[in-house]
């Protein structure tokens, strides 16, 4: 969209730290790229097939996806965000809209007005939708849509998907159709209802339903609040310095207490966790995690931090440990409205509650981090490896495409 | 007189956040502003040059081949992708892998890309070249105290 010359080209894309490939272009899957390889293991094959590699760029595909979804969004009444780059739209209200005509324009629209190409499945159930989806995307390249409209239809695409690539159908589930007899989501239909629930539980169950055309599966319009939050991430380099991973979890922790304030939780409990890389078994191997509780419920981030400071110092051992990951969580959501009285509590809450209101409403207007604890300092010394980054192209003045005229 | 005046963040789903001003008005014992039932929300540049903000982007065009269009270099252009180019219309466009800004001028049979600087001669696109219009090109920005005279 923003490299033209990319067009045709085998291009992949790296996930966090520059690991795995999590993305290849028709090209790069030719030249047998396998979804999920290590960057590492593969670099021959890129340099000789020029491959072009890339960093995740979460920042311009978290600003593209918005773009998408809010334009998604202008067609239907209801949508329900599925990932960064899926979406259900609830179509059952369109009683007098052609939908086939309907998913062709949606696709148009898309790519005419965010560049992003999409493929439309339209069907009774969202499991119907999602192998509708697959269906387009494979058999209908040019049209991109694909409306199973009648029984006819809706069996045409039964049969041509395997269980294994049923949605809700995991790898073992799928072992243990194959091994009855069960290749097709068509035989998964005609499967009795006391079988699956049997050996597939209320789970397979359900799926089943929506295989046979019955809706089973509830919508979330508004993502609901979440009942533990969790941020943690794998180092650039291993480290067995405590101050680097002092600033680690102070970030990490820093994370948390926004996103609680965000969703206007407080905690009861942190857990703090520090883990050496399992793969290089020749160093010596050190998990371990502490769960603190807290004195009075908070979603403070000075509180938070400390908590998970005073974790860290119980678990940290030295000096023979590389540590590669380190991650905070925080347990035991609450509603901040329930209000948490404690004898002992010397703090000022109200006041300090003010102090995170003030900081959040800075950082949104001035930039992520703007206003941070000193702990928390500048240097991101833990930060994830990226050497293949494209511009932020849509959120970042300094980066935006320079064209010559 | 105003007894406060705040900022509120909107959530507005537009390029980047708007400020939103507006009076945070504790009445005073005395005196109402006869301003009152007029205030207006201050100019907000984002409404106003942006009408499609989910297809609207911004680039930074360095090159002097469109001046007489008023696009001097480094100035930078808000494209919109939704709009539909018109013979006569400013585009961005891909050629042949490359980006470059022109005038957009087709009739049925053919298509050109017009620079809009003497310096410059227009292009013909042929059928066996890969063309494509990314966006129309709706305002363009530019500095007049950093722009050279030309001339």
């Amino acid at each position: 969209m923003f490299q033209p010359k990319l067009h045709g080209q085998a291009v992949v894309v790296l996930s966090n730290n520059d690991g795995c490939v999590i993305a290849r272009s028709n090209e790069a899957k030719d030249l047998g790229i396998v979804m999920g390889t290590p960057a590492h293991m593969i670099q021959d094959i890129f340099l000789k097939n020029k491959v072009h590699v890339f960093s995740s760029n979460y920042t311009l595909y978290g600003d593209l996806s918005d773009r998408v979804m809010k334009t998604l969004a202008s067609f239907v009444p209801k949508l329900e965000l599925y990932s960064i780059d899926e979406a259900f739209l609830d179509m059952s209200e369109l009683v007098y809209t052609d939908l086939h005509v309907l998913g062709s324009t949606i696709r148009n629209t898309v790519v005419h007005n965010t560049g992003i190409p999409v493929s439309v499945g339209i069907a009774p159930t969202k499991t119907l939708a999602k192998m509708a989806n697959r269906y387009a995307k494979k058999k209908f390249k040019e049209t991109g849509v694909f409306y199973a409209a009648n029984q006819r239809l809706i069996d045409e695409m039964l049969e041509f998907t395997m269980v294994e690539d049923v949605w809700g159908i995991g790898s073992q589930y799928a072992l243990l159709l194959q091994k009855n007899g069960f290749k097709t989501a068509m035989d998964v239909t005609k499967i009795p209802a006391d079988w699956m629930r049997t050996n597939m539980s209320v789970v397979g169950l359900r799926m089943w339903n929506e295989l046979r055309g019955v809706p089973s599966m509830e919508w979330e319009y508004e993502p609901k609040a979440k009942k533990n939050i969790c941020t943690s991430r794998s180092f650039g380099k291993m480290t067995n310095n405590y101050a680097v991973l002092q600033e680690a979890v102070s970030n990490y922790a820093a994370i948390c207490a926004l996103k609680l304030r965000n969703q206007k939780s407080v905690c009861k409990a942190i857990n703090i966790f520090i883990a050496t890389n399992p793969h290089k078994t020749e160093l010596k191997q050190y998990q371990h995690s502490i769960t603190i509780e807290c004195e009075v419920a908070t979603n403070l981030t000075g509180e938070i931090i400390a908590y998970a400071l005073k974790g860290l110092e119980i678990i940290f051992r030295e000096p023979d440990y590389l540590y590669m990951k380190c991650g905070v969580m925080v347990l035991g959501l609450t509603p901040e409205s329930v209000g948490q009285i404690n004898m002992f509590d010397t703090k000022d809450r109200k006041k300090e509650t003010n102090v995170m209101l003030a900081m959040d409403k800075l950082n949104r207007m001035m930039g992520k981090d703007t206003v941070r604890m000193a702990v928390q300092r500048y240097e991101k010394r833990y930060k994830l490896r990226a050497e293949h980054l494209s511009q932020k192209y849509t959120t970042n003045i300094n980066e935006i495409l320079k064209v010559k005229i | 007189m105003f007894s406060k005046i705040e900022c509120m963040l909107s959530k507005n789903p537009s390029l980047s956040e708007v400020l939103i001003p507006y009076i945070h008005w504790k009445v005073p014992a005395g005196f109402p502003s006869p301003a009152n039932d007029y205030l207006e929300e201050r100019i907000d540049l984002n409404k106003v040059f942006i009408k499609h903000p989910l297809s609207t982007f911004i680039i930074e065009c360095e090159g002097d081949s469109m001046v007489d269009a008023f696009i001097p270099p480094r100035s930078k252009l808000l494209i919109d992708r939704s709009l539909t180019a018109k013979s006569g219309d400013v585009v961005l466009a891909i050629l042949n892998g490359e980006f470059t800004v022109k005038y957009l001028k087709k009739n049925d049979f053919k298509c050109w890309l017009l620079p809009a600087n003497k310096k410059y001669q227009p292009i013909e696109v042929k059928p066996e070249m890969e063309f494509q219009v990314w966006g129309v090109v709706i305002y363009v920005m530019t500095n007049p105290n950093e722009t050279k005279c030309l001339l």
